[in-house]
C-alpha cells in the first residue's frame, strides 16, 4: 500500500488508519503531472498542515479531495468511503467542507446568508417544501438564520450579518468563508492558505481560531505558505515537492528532515 | 434516389461559399470574443449595416428617410465608404457599448450588445424603410459553366476573397508586430499589459477588424439575397454555432466549423428537408455542445480554485 | 434579499390593498383595448417571473421562453380545438408538457454555462418555431390556429377581457407567490449561491446541475401557462410569435425591471407593454430609443428600475445590520 521506496514517513503513515487517507493519488493536466502517485494520512483530530514549495501540488490535491477536479488515480478513502468519483455537492454531504486560495463568497448576497447556505447540506426544504404553507419550513429558517449567526460570533465577526459579502474587508471576508465552510458541520475541513494576506495579529487571531475549531471535534487539512503558522499550530505536517509527498511526520521531525530542507533550497523551517 | 456527382459537387462548391459567409461571421465573433471575453449578440448588424450602406450608393435611386436619393458611386467608391464607414462604427461601437462595461462581468455586455441588435435593426428600418432592397450582382450573368458544373459566380468570388482573407489574417497575426500584440492580448490581457501592450487601443483595433469583416461579409452576401434588417440575424445566429462547431475562442475552429456548416446545411436542405433547414445548424449545434463541447479544436479550460 | 418567510402583517396591508386594486380594474376600465393590454401585460409578466427564477435567481441565461410560450398555446389550443377537451384541463396539460420538455432539453444543456447554454436555448428556441411552422397537421402552419375556446365555469365563460382579467389576476398573483416563497427559503438560496459562484456553491454541498435543471422548468412551465392563457384569451395563435426576438423581449423586460426581483419581473414586463403602445404614433423611432435604452440601463442601472427604487430607499432608510 505505500510508495515503492519507502522511507520511515511512509512506513508511519501506512501502519495507521486516519480520518483522510490518500493513497497513490494521480493528476495530469495535459502533459503535466501535478499530482504524483501521493500519499498522505490526516489522522481524526489533528491539525494537519501541507506545504510544500510553490507548484508542488497542494491547492490541486485539495481540489481532487474536494472533487472539483477529477483523479487520474489512486484512492482517497474518508473514514473507509471512497471519495473519487463522487461530486463535489456529494463530498460536501459526507463531511469535508473547504474554503479558497482566492475567496469564494456570494458576494451579492448578506454575510449572514452565506452562512446560512452553508447549512444547506443539513437542512431539507426543497422545492415542494417551500410552496407548503405551515410552520416546518418556517422553523427550519429560522433555525439555519440562528446558527448562521452564532457561526458569525464563533468566528469574530459579530453584528456584520447584514452587510453584503462583498463589502466586507478581506479578512473578515477569510473568516466568513471559514463560517459558511464550518456551518455544514463538517468532520473534516480543508483550508486553502486561511493566513494569506494577514499581518501577525490577524494571524494570531486565526491560530486561535483554527484551535478552537479544532476543540470542538473538526478534523483541519490546511495549505500554508507561513512556516511559523504551520510550526507552532500543526500537528502533523505532510511535505510536498513535484507533486510527490517527501516527508510526513509531526513539526520537529519534519524541521529536521534533510529532504525537506533540501526541498525549500537549502534553507531552514524557523523563519517564516 | 442516385447520386449524381456533378449535382453534389454543385451543392459542394454552394455548401462552401455559404459557410464561407459563416466562418467569416464567426471569425469576427472569435477575435472579439478572444479579445475581450464576450459574445457580441450584434455581429448580424455588423453584416446588415455595411449592406445597407453599400446599396444606398450603388443604386441608382433609394429612399432615405423617405426621400428618394441619387447617390449613385462607380462600385469602387462603394467599397471604400463602406469599409471606411464600418471602421468608424467599430470604434463607435467600442465605446459605447463594450468600454463602459468592461470590468463587469459577461452578462452586462451581451445585454449591452442585444441593446445594439435592436437598436440598429430598427434604426435600419427607420432610414430605408422596410421593404427588401435589391443589391445589384457585379456579374452581368447569374451562372456560369466550369466543366459540366453550373455555378454562381457570387460563390466563386465568395471563396476567393475569403481565400484572400484568411491569408491575409495568418500573415497579420503571425508575421507582423500588430498580430502579435492582438494575440497576446487575447491570451492574456493582464500579461499583455504588463508587457507593454497598449490594451485599449488593441481592443479597439479589434473591434474595428471584426467590423471590417462584417463589411466584407455583408458586401459578398447581400446580392445572394436581398438587403432586409433581419438578414444578419440568422447569418449571426448560425456562425455563432458554427464558432462553438469549431472550438470556441479557435481562429481556425471559427473557419473550419463555418465551411462545415455551410456544407451539411446545404446538402442537407437539397436532401433531407428544404423546409427545416435553418434548423440544421442548431442540430449541429446541439450534438456538439452534448458529445464534445470543446468542439473540434478547442481545449478544455480548467477552472482554477 | 432573503427576509421573512412569514409574511408579516406591516407588509400584508399594502399588498392587500394592491390586490384590492387590482381587481377592481375591470369595474373602471371599460375600453376593450386597454384591457386587451392589461391582459397581455399580466401573461408577459408570469413568462418574465419564471425567466426571473432562471436567469434572476439562479443566474442562467436562457433565451427560449418564447418557445415554452409556444409550446403552452399549441398544447392547449390542440387539446381543446381537435380533441374537445374542456379548457382547464388543457392548461393544466399545456403547463405539464413544457415542464416534461423543460426536463428533457434541460438535463443536457444545464451541463453547459454561459455563452454555451445561452447558444443552446437559442437553438432549441429556433428549432421549436420551425417544429411549429411546419408541422402542419398538428399546428396548422403558418395559417395558425383559429376558433380555440375560452375557459368557462359552469355556464360562466371567460369570453371578455374584462372576464379573463380575473383569471390573468389570480394567475399572476399565484406565480408570484411561487416565486416568492423559492426567493425566501433554502431552495432560492441555493439558486442565488449558483450564480454567485457556482464552484463554492457545489463545495458547499448544492447540486448545481440539478437546480439549475428545476429551475429551468419552472421557467418553462410558467410560460408554458402564459402561453395556454394567451391562446384561450385570444382565441387564434401562429408561430410567429413564438420567436428568438420575442425571448429577447422577454429578457429585456426583465434586466429593466430588475432581475433578482419579483416585482422588478412584473413591473419590466408591464411597463415595457405598455410604454410602445402609448408611444405608438413614434413607434418606429421608440424601438431604437428602446434598443438604446437597453444599453443605457445596463450601463447604469444594472439591477433594473427596482434596484434603482431600492438603492433610493436604502438611503432614505438607514438599514440597521443584523445582530446576534
Amino acid at each position: 500500500m505505500s510508495a515503492p521506496d519507502a522511507g520511515a514517513a511512509d512506513v508511519i503513515a501506512a501502519a495507521e488508519t486516519g480520518l483522510l487517507e490518500v493513497r497513490g493519488l494521480v493528476k495530469r493536466f495535459g502533459g503535466v503531472t501535478a499530482v504524483n502517485a501521493l500519499n498522505m494520512t490526516v489522522r481524526a483530530g489533528d491539525i494537519h498542515a501541507l506545504i510544500g514549495p510553490n507548484g508542488s501540488g497542494k491547492t490541486t490535491t485539495l481540489n481532487v479531495i474536494s472533487a472539483l477536479y477529477r483523479a487520474d488515480g489512486g484512492s482517497i478513502r474518508f473514514d473507509g468511503a471512497e471519495l473519487i468519483g463522487r461530486p463535489a455537492h456529494a463530498i460536501a454531504r459526507l463531511g469535508i467542507a473547504r474554503t479558497f486560495q482566492n475567496i469564494r463568497l456570494f458576494g451579492d448576497l448578506s454575510v449572514v446568508e452565506n452562512v446560512m447556505i452553508g447549512r444547506h447540506v443539513r437542512t431539507r426544504v426543497g422545492f415542494v417544501g417551500a410552496l407548503l404553507p405551515g410552520g416546518a419550513t418556517a422553523r427550519e429558517e429560522r433555525a439555519t438564520r440562528e446558527r448562521a449567526l452564532e457561526l458569525l460570533q464563533f468566528v469574530g465577526l459579530d453584528g456584520t450579518g447584514g452587510a453584503s459579502a462583498r463589502s466586507l474587508p478581506y479578512g473578515d471576508q477569510r473568516r466568513v468563508e471559514i463560517a459558511r465552510a464550518l456551518a455544514s458541520e463538517p468532520r473534516l475541513l480543508l483550508l486553502d492558505e486561511p493566513a494569506a494576506g494577514m499581518n501577525p495579529a490577524e494571524t494570531d487571531t486565526l491560530v486561535a481560531l483554527l484551535r478552537r475549531i479544532r476543540e470542538q471535534g473538526t478534523t483541519l487539512l490546511l495549505i500554508e505558505h507561513d512556516m511559523n503558522l504551520v510550526m507552532s499550530v500543526s500537528d502533523r505536517i505532510t511535505v510536498l515537492n513535484f507533486g510527490q509527498h517527501i516527508a510526513e511526520g509531526p513539526p520537529d521531525e519534519i524541521a529536521r528532515n534533510r529532504d525537506v530542507i533540501t526541498a525549500y533550497l537549502g534553507g531552514t523551517l524557523d523563519a517564516a | 434516389m442516385h447520386f449524381d456527382p456533378v449535382a453534389n459537387m454543385q451543392l459542394l462548391i454552394s455548401g462552401l461559399a455559404v459557410g464561407s459567409i459563416y466562418a467569416l461571421v464567426a471569425l469576427g465573433f472569435v477575435l472579439i470574443y478572444n479579445a475581450v471575453g464576450v459574445v457580441n449578440f450584434s455581429q448580424g448588424e455588423f453584416v446588415m449595416l455595411p449592406a445597407y450602406v453599400a446599396v444606398t450608393f450603388m443604386v441608382p435611386a433609394i429612399a432615405v428617410f423617405g426621400t428618394i436619393v441619387h447617390w449613385q458611386v462607380p462600385v469602387l467608391g462603394v467599397y471604400v465608404i463602406v469599409l471606411v464607414f464600418m471602421a468608424g462604427f467599430g470604434l463607435l461601437f467600442n465605446r459605447i457599448a463594450y468600454h463602459p462595461l468592461r470590468d463587469r462581468g459577461w452578462m452586462p455586455v451581451v445585454i449591452s450588445t442585444i441593446g445594439v441588435s435592436i437598436f440598429l435593426r430598427n434604426a435600419a428600418q427607420l432610414v430605408w424603410g422596410s421593404q427588401p432592397i435589391v443589391m445589384p450582382s457585379l456579374f452581368s450573368v447569374d451562372t456560369i459553366f466550369l466543366g459540366p458544373l453550373r455555378i454562381r459566380p457570387q460563390d466563386i468570388l465568395i471563396l476567393g476573397v475569403t481565400a484572400v482573407l484568411i491569408t491575409f489574417q495568418f500573415y497579420l497575426f503571425e508575421r507582423t508586430t500588430l498580430g502579435k500584440q492582438m494575440r497576446a492580448t487575447a491570451q492574456d490581457r493582464a500579461t499583455a499589459r504588463l508587457v507593454g501592450i497598449r490594451v485599449g487601443r488593441i481592443v479597439a483595433i479589434t473591434f474595428v477588424y471584426s467590423a471590417v469583416l462584417g463589411a466584407v461579409s455583408g458586401l459578398l452576401v447581400a446580392p445572394l439575397f436581398t438587403v432586409t434588417k433581419e438578414m444578419g440575424a440568422l447569418i449571426a445566429l448560425k456562425a455563432f454555432a458554427a464558432s462553438i462547431v469549431g472550438g470556441f475562442g479557435s481562429i481556425p475552429g471559427a473557419i473550419v466549423g463555418g465551411l462545415t456548416i455551410g456544407v451539411i446545411e446545404t446538402f442537407g436542405g437539397f436532401y433531407v428537408s428544404s423546409s427545416y433547414v435553418d434548423a440544421i445548424a442548431f442540430i449541429i449545434l446541439i450534438s456538439v455542445l452534448l458529445i464534445r463541447p470543446q468542439g473540434l479544436f478547442g481545449e478544455r479550460v480548467a477552472e482554477k480554485a | 434579499m432573503n427576509g421573512n418567510v412569514t409574511l408579516s402583517l406591516s407588509k400584508g396591508a399594502p399588498l392587500i390593498v394592491l390586490v384590492a386594486v387590482l381587481a377592481l380594474i375591470p369595474t373602471f376600465v371599460h375600453s376593450d383595448y386597454l384591457l386587451t393590454l392589461v391582459d397581455t401585460a399580466g401573461i408577459y409578466a408570469i413568462v418574465v417571473m419564471g425567466l426571473g427564477i432562471l436567469l434572476g435567481f439562479a443566474g442562467q441565461l436562457s433565451l427560449a421562453q418564447a418557445a415554452f410560450l409556444g409550446i403552452g398555446a399549441y398544447t392547449s389550443g390542440w387539446l381543446t380545438v381537435n380533441l374537445g377537451w374542456p379548457v382547464w384541463p388543457a392548461m393544466g396539460a399545456a403547463m405539464m408538457l413544457s415542464a416534461l420538455v423543460g426536463l428533457v432539453v434541460g438535463y443536457p444543456c444545464l451541463r453547459l454555462s454561459g455563452h454555451y447554454l445561452a447558444l443552446a436555448t437559442i437553438g432549441f428556441g429556433i428549432i421549436t418555431q420551425l417544429v411549429l411552422i411546419n408541422w402542419k397537421t398538428v399546428t396548422n402552419g403558418s395559417d395558425g390556429m383559429g376558433n380555440i375556446p375560452p375557459p368557462q365555469i359552469g355556464s360562466f365563460v371567460f369570453d371578455t377581457y374584462g372576464r379573463y382579467y380575473y383569471i390573468i389576476l389570480v394567475a399572476v398573483l399565484v406565480c408570484a407567490y411561487v416565486a416568492w416563497r423559492i426567493k425566501t427559503t433554502r431552495v432560492g438560496r441555493a439558486l442565488e449561491a449558483i450564480r454567485e459562484n457556482e464552484i463554492a456553491a457545489r463545495a458547499t454541498g448544492i447540486d448545481a446541475t440539478r437546480y439549475k435543471i428545476i429551475a429551468f422548468v419552472l421557467a418553462g412551465t410558467y410560460a408554458g401557462l402564459a402561453g395556454s392563457l394567451l391562446a384561450h384569451m385570444t382565441k387564434f395563435i401562429s408561430p410567429d410569435s413564438y420567436s428568438f426576438d420575442q425571448s429577447v423581449v422577454f429578457l429585456v423586460m426583465l434586466i429593466v425591471g430588475g432581475s433578482a426581483s419579483i416585482s422588478g419581473a412584473i413591473l419590466g414586463a408591464v411597463l415595457l407593454w405598455f410604454l410602445p403602445e402609448v408611444l405608438r404614433p413614434l413607434k418606429t423611432s421608440y424601438i431604437m430609443v428602446y434598443g438604446a435604452a437597453v444599453i443605457a440601463m445596463i450601463v447604469f442601472m444594472p439591477r433594473g428600475l427596482i434596484g434603482l427604487l431600492e438603492a433610493l430607499r436604502a438611503r432614505v432608510v438607514r438599514r440597521p445590520p443584523e445582530t446576534a
